[in-house]
């Protein structure tokens, strides 16, 4: 599968809030810790609700969280 | 690998050995079989699938208690459309072929017909699970 276009910040915002594990900003979510995972390898483009709710628990803009990058 | 990712390939096998099995113990698809062992291979094949499915299922839950008792999320639930959706293209395609070379290349009779369908629906499921596990290493 080709990687989605969208960036993220994510896992950088994890550490720069105690080192927060997938596992646990997953429940905060309300996915799965693979989920999470796919999420920030670019594998998987989340749906806006879920985009928001990440935002949310590091209590940053959505677009902090997530870029647009260049379309190929 | 995650308990649905484990769970699927638990299926996909136990779909590929169970078929195996019926398809050994019924013989060739265009004879004619009497409907008894048809029936006792059909109920046999299903007893095992079960069988299969249910003790996997509880030791992969004994294994994973956390995973196991999560809700699926929007990507397990898009993985699993997205792959129902190919899975239902290969049923519809190998049932609608089957059905043909079973009536109008073989002449084979309606028992023949009724297990081309069902050998769809195997190949569907295979596809079906095939696709999950995919989805789920490579991404959706």
């Amino acid at each position: 599968m080709a990687p989605t276009p969208i960036t993220n910040t994510i896992r950088q915002l994890r550490f720069q809030h105690g080192e927060m594990t997938q596992q646990e900003l997953g429940k905060r979510v309300g996915v799965t810790r693979q989920t999470l995972n796919a999420i920030e390898a670019g594998k998987y483009s989340p749906s806006l609700e879920v985009a928001f709710r990440i935002a949310k628990v590091f209590g940053v803009r959505v677009d902090e969280v997530f870029h647009f990058g260049p379309e190929k | 690998m995650s308990f649905r990712e484990k769970t699927a390939w638990v299926t996909l096998c136990a779909i590929v050995i169970v078929t195996l099995m019926y398809w050994f113990h019924i013989g060739s698809l265009f004879e004619p079989h009497s409907p008894g062992r048809v029936a006792h291979s059909l109920g046999a094949s299903l007893v095992a699938f079960l069988l299969i499915e249910l003790v996997a299922y509880f030791v992969l839950r004994l294994r994973n208690p956390e995973d196991a008792g999560e809700p699926k999320d929007e990507r397990e639930r898009l993985i699993d459309l997205k792959a129902m959706r190919i899975a239902y293209y290969v049923f519809v395609v190998c049932a609608l072929l089957g059905i043909f070379v079973a009536l109008h290349v073989v002449n084979a009779g309606a028992g023949a017909v009724a297990t081309t369908v069902m050998l769809a629906y195997m190949a569907a499921e295979v596809v079906r699970h095939s696709a999950r596990i995919v989805f789920y290493r490579r991404g959706v």
